[in-house]
């Protein structure tokens, strides 16, 4: 196995643990001491840092939520001086205004060392080829992995986003071994070398790809596998906690949490009581060495499990299952819930159907109405009516049978939903307009 | 203020040393290259046949187009493993110009970074706001990584959305901001018009595009900044390469990095300090691409007086090219990129014309192309899918959005001597 500080990757887990309590002790102390946010919060929740006497007393702190951040824009609650910030980004934010977050050097380094970590799990290093096809500039996916890829002594090709034809002539030029973008972005980038006549399995030396800043499923991955040749990662993050920070190791079960940088709960969302491991619930993440924008149990909004076991690939630290959903986009559809990530999972089950998909929620009179426009595979595109009208059913029962609620299906042509290059959009609900 | 002192005000002998060292040792490295391998041996020298500086003028010079030969890998005197960045340039035709950077070489890059933006009094508690592409571009990660190299607070924020880029600045109190002279201007139109006053702002870095004295006292009054020209190219790691000290007359060019001859472009003879040519350079730090006598085709000359503040020799503002290269918004293109797009769209002829324009402060380029007759149907949806077609083929291989116009066949001007496929309409800035 490789690692890029086995020292610390495979520390048994009660040190790991001794360390997490001390690194939690002093960060409570000094936002108790230096940040009037913190002070006040734990003032509110009746705690002080003397009641932190093991490392479950976390439990006894205050969360904290995005609104807190946009309350305080852009850098009221930053706990370093103008001196020692060396980097802002700022998330747009689709309401409101956007969320700042600010880095010192040593912020900087740990996310960095966070994913020369998480790279090297999955086997790059010196020698690859890195094509880093996130956004650069504000958004942190771009300059994150750019940092990452520079740490663990791999080329970079800092390609951004756009252009989709140079990006593939670059990725055959250059040799690019690995990419990193969101999936939605690999689907496009596939296509486009399709109609290009590029085949991205046999015409280039692409072998990973680091695929994130949206949610996608198991079904997705082993599509995006067997088409393009790769071995597919998972990474998870968000601007508030850095960027990008933690990726999957080669067993693709999960993202190791470094526990010398976060402590990860999962609670339930509606009581805030911690949930045992293996229960699905609302990620909340402590980062226990973050200098410019320290977060204590920041509510974050994806929901996933836990798992403590120790992974096969001998690592020790926690990982958590691959998002299944934001609480934000958890649609309710006639009082019941869903993520557009099990529509995903669902329709990924049906061989007939591509990878693009949309849903489209309305109210019609009192009742919610739930249409999903999904793309037929190019060899089963027919114009055969009876043909459609069997696939239709067999998706509309498939959908019905794991969301437990009707929904309407669509069979549109190959290539006719939207593409995106970053983020995709995948919900267009009509009720909230 | 210095970051690097000592080597910033070396006295000239020990400076000559030094480059004589490094040239020698920039020679060697070169022979790694095939290229240069070959072009060594044809002239019959090494590294141990340069006895002194001016012992160059037996190396023959390299240029842009030789570059192209070796795409994508051809230069690179170090293995791939070494390479921890690629960036690309526009080149002369289809495939752009690939170059590598090993660790050092960007450490060093960034140091040179640094000691621009001491010299004009930028330190780690200004707070600075990049507003050029970052990507395969070099212009935005050169400048982030030099920036953080001195501590500043950089704020990473791309090109585009100019309100957003105003409401940071005021919200982030950005004292020091780097872009294209002219979207400098247009920025500050923008602010105007916000009624945003962008008081924290004290120093304004320009570079990408020549611009003149009347844009600088302009840029001046209407930010608040002191403005400062800086100068760059890829090849030659990317901006960092020369820049203005506070005394704004002229830019340092750093000799223990680059050495510098100022050339007659047609005859290929040195010309005298305060008369202008071609600037062309020898980098005596680059290690993953070694570069001999590479002709840059900006125009400028050696100034002969000293500077106050001590450093070396200044090269004058750049005033034009040596080449037939257009500077658009801060973009390279050579007409030759744009004939070889129009060659492999068959719905359009091989005559066209190209007019630049300055609109708002903003340039604007428009291309004219012939239709093909053959496929031409008559129908008006036929012309918009082409004209898109055109439009998207040039924004993919320039990286620029430009007009186009298509045109009857037989309507554009046919040249019999040297074409004159460009008119730059641009008023100077």
């Amino acid at each position: 196995m490789n690692c890029w500080d086995p020292r610390i990757e495979e520390m048994p887990k009660e040190d790991l643990q001794r360390m997490q309590y001390k690194l939690l002790k002093s960060l409570v102390y000094r936002l108790y001491s230096f940040s009037a946010f913190y002070h006040d919060r734990m003032k509110e929740q009746k705690v002080h840092p003397d009641d932190i006497c093991k490392l479950s007393d976390v439990h006894k702190l205050p969360f904290m939520f995005k609104r807190d951040l946009r309350d305080n824009y852009p850098d009221k609650i930053f706990t370093a001086s103008k001196d020692e910030l060396v980097r802002y980004h700022v998330s747009s934010g689709t309401t409101g205004k956007p969320t700042v977050v600010g880095y010192t050097q040593n912020d900087l380094n740990n996310w960095t060392t966070s994913l020369a970590r998480g790279l090297t799990s999955v086997g790059l290093g010196r020698g690859d080829v890195i094509q880093v096809s996130y956004g650069y500039g504000l958004f942190t996916g771009g300059l994150g992995m750019h940092y990452g890829a520079e740490r663990i002594g791999a080329t970079v090709l800092p390609a951004s986003v756009g252009n989709t034809e140079r990006q593939i002539e670059l990725m055959q030029d250059l040799g690019a071994t690995a990419i990193a973008c969101t999936p939605s972005y690999l689907l496009h980038i596939g296509e486009v070398a399709e109609k290009m006549g590029v085949n991205i399995k046999k015409d280039t030396r692409l072998r990973t790809g680091i695929l994130g800043a949206e949610p996608w499923t198991d079904g997705m991955r082993n599509r995006i596998q067997d088409w393009l040749g790769i071995r597919a990662y998972d990474i998870y993050g968000t601007s508030e906690l850095s960027g990008p920070m933690f990726t999957e190791c080669a067993e693709q079960k999960g993202f190791h949490i470094w526990s010398d940088i976060a402590l990860v709960e999962v609670i339930d969302p509606k009581t805030g009581e911690s949930l045992e491991a293996g229960e699905k619930g609302e990620l909340t993440i402590t980062i226990l060495q973050k200098e410019a924008l320290p977060m204590i149990r920041y509510r974050i909004g994806d929901i996933t499990t836990m798992e403590e076991d120790i992974c096969a690939c001998g690592r020790t630290h926690p990982r958590i299952q691959r998002i299944q959903g934001r609480v934000d986009d958890m649609l309710i559809i006639r009082g019941i819930n869903v993520f557009p990530s099990q529509v995903e999972y669902a329709l990924m089950a049906i061989p007939d159907v591509g990878e693009h998909f949309q849903i489209v929620v309305e109210r019609k009179g009192a009742l919610d109405d739930m249409l999903v426009r999904v793309e037929l595979n190019k060899e089963s595109f027919s114009d055969k009516i009876n043909d459609i009208m069997k696939i239709r059913q067999k998706v509309e029962h498939r959908l019905r049978n794991s969301l437990n609620v009707n929904a309407d299906v669509e069979l549109v042509e190959p290539g006719s939903l939207p593409r995106f290059e970053g983020k995709s959009k995948k919900v267009i609900d009509k009720r909230s307009m | 203020m210095f970051w690097d002192k000592k080597i910033e005000t070396l006295k000239t002998d020990d400076l000559q040393a030094l480059q004589l060292k490094r040239l020698k040792k920039t020679i060697s490295q070169a022979q790694n290259v095939g290229f240069f391998k070959k072009r060594l041996a044809d002239a019959g020298i090494s590294a141990s046949s340069i006895k002194t500086l001016d012992d160059i003028q037996k190396i023959p010079f390299t240029k842009k187009q030789d570059l192209r030969e070796g795409y994508p890998f051809g230069f690179f005197a170090v293995p791939i493993k070494e390479i921890v960045r690629i960036h690309t340039t526009s080149g002369t035709t289809g495939k752009p110009t690939v170059v590598g950077y090993t660790q050092k070489d960007l450490d060093v890059w960034a140091d040179l970074i640094a000691r621009n933006m001491t010299m004009v009094g930028v330190g780690k508690e200004d707070i600075f706001q990049n507003m050029v592409n970052y990507g395969m571009f070099t212009g935005g990660l050169g400048f982030h990584y030099g920036a953080e190299k001195i501590g500043m607070t950089v704020i990473p924020s791309a090109t585009g959305n100019t309100k957003r880029q105003i409401e940071m600045i005021r919200d982030f109190g950005v004292t020091t901001i780097h872009c294209t002279p002219s979207y400098a201007m247009h920025l500050s139109e923008v602010a105007e018009e916000m009624g945003e006053s962008l008081d924290s702002l004290k120093t304004g870095i320009f570079g990408a595009e020549p611009w003149s004295e009347s844009v600088r006292h302009s840029l001046e009054k209407r930010l608040g900044v002191t403005a400062f020209d800086s100068y760059g190219l890829s090849e030659l790691f990317g901006p960092g390469v020369a820049f203005e000290c506070e005394e704004r007359n002229g830019l340092h060019i750093w000799h223990d990095s680059y050495l510098v001859e100022i050339i007659d472009p047609n005859t290929g003879e040195r010309v005298s300090d305060g008369e202008r040519g071609e600037l062309v350079v020898t980098p005596l730090v680059k290690e993953a691409m070694p570069l001999l006598r590479y002709r840059t085709g900006d125009v400028t000359m050696l100034i002969e007086d000293g500077c106050l503040c001590k450093r070396a020799q200044k090269i004058a503002r750049i005033t034009g090219r040596s080449d037939d290269m257009l500077v658009i918004r801060g973009i390279n293109v050579f007409p030759s990129q744009i004939e070889h797009v129009l060659l492999k769209i068959p719905e359009v002829g091989n005559q066209f014309m190209v007019y630049i324009d300055r609109i708002n402060y903003l340039d604007e380029m428009t291309v004219e192309v012939e239709i093909n007759r053959d496929f031409f149907s008559g129908e008006l949806t036929d012309l918009a899918k082409i004209q898109k077609k055109v439009g998207k083929e040039l924004r993919d291989s320039l990286e620029l959005r430009t007009t186009v116009r298509l045109v009857e066949p037989g309507s554009l001007p046919r040249f019999e001597g040297k074409a004159k496929r460009v008119m730059d309409r641009r008023e100077e800035i």
